[in-house]
């Protein structure tokens, strides 16, 4: 897919994710990888920002194999900015759909 | 390139940023090399899927000087991260620099106004004071009491001016953070 694209929507996906529940950086990295090919790193100086931007917190938290994992974990700004992407996402890409399938009509 | 390789070259691309933010970019680092590990991955698999070590070293010090610019208003800290967001790209040669560049010389400009009124005020107060007692020096004063006021005026001016100058920049200075944190989020860096 298109690079401009994939970063694009990389910030979209991470904020939807960790709406679900919060997470570690690899499992993120982990579970946007199964489905759009990205550079992985790429998540962490995005992580970063949202940080910075306090749309995500973060917390230490003992894991099975050891060594404690950075977990991330939504604020309200950060909860309130997702939903906002993700609506102009999904109005955007309906209104891309009826183009492409020819549906809009020349006025 | 395994694991260490990959650490050291991000590490070497890192430069200027403080030692708590290193520290920090190198734990989620290694917390990644150790999930992928875990995972049954090799170190190999693990530093080819996360990318260039150039490229990333370059977003992360393009976030930490932002946020560092966000927080502390300086020349130093603003023309830093001016400096790590052109790592990211051409195109932010355009984009902030230009701009960057441009806000600089209206803002010296208006400060040097600031100080030249203020100076010139300042002279012809010293020169209405002192002109009298030195004729051989200065002809054609005008009404010493014309210009003692006229320049407490004048340098009262400059001052005010100068003032207004601080504020503005201050203006500036936060507009242009946001301008740079919202390029950011368009362009994350070459691939």
């Amino acid at each position: 897919m298109n690079i401009q694209f994939k970063k694009g929507v990389l910030e979209l996906c991470a904020l939807a994710l960790l709406a679900k529940k919060n997470r570690y950086g690899y499992e993120l990295v982990n579970e946007i990888s199964k489905n759009i090919s990205i550079s992985e790193g790429t998540i962490y100086p995005l992580l970063r920002r949202l940080k910075n931007d306090g749309y995500v917190t973060t917390y230490l938290e003992e894991s099975r194999e050891g060594a404690p994992r950075k977990y991330y974990q939504l604020t309200e700004a950060g909860k309130k900015v997702g939903k906002e992407l993700k609506e102009e996402w999904l109005t955007f890409v309906k209104k891309v759909n009826s183009f492409l399938k020819g549906g809009v009509k020349d006025e | 390139m395994n694991k260490k390789d990959f650490m050291n070259k991000l590490s070497a691309y890192l430069g200027g940023i403080s030692v708590e933010d290193r520290e920090d970019v190198n734990s989620d680092f290694e917390e990644h090399f150790e999930a992928g590990l875990a995972e049954g991955r090799t170190e190999e698999d693990i530093a080819d899927s996360l990318g260039d070590p150039k490229s990333l070293a370059n977003q992360l010090k393009a976030s930490i000087f932002v946020r560092e610019a966000g927080k502390t208003t300086s020349a130093v800290n603003i023309t830093r991260a001016v400096f790590a967001t052109l790592g990211l790209g051409f195109f932010n040669l355009i984009f902030i620099l230009g701009p960057f560049i441009a806000i600089a010389a209206v803002l010296i400009s208006l400060f040097a106004t600031a100080i030249g009124i203020t100076a010139s005020g300042i002279t012809v107060f010293i020169t209405s004071i002192f002109g009298p007692f030195f004729p051989q020096y200065f002809t054609g004063l005008i009404n010493p009491a014309v210009a003692i006021f006229g320049s407490i005026g004048l340098t009262c001016f400059g001052i005010l001016f100068f003032i207004g100058d601080i504020y503005l920049a201050k203006l500036l200075y936060r507009l242009f953070v946001r301008y740079i944190k919202f390029n950011l989020r368009i362009i994350t860096g070459k691939e």
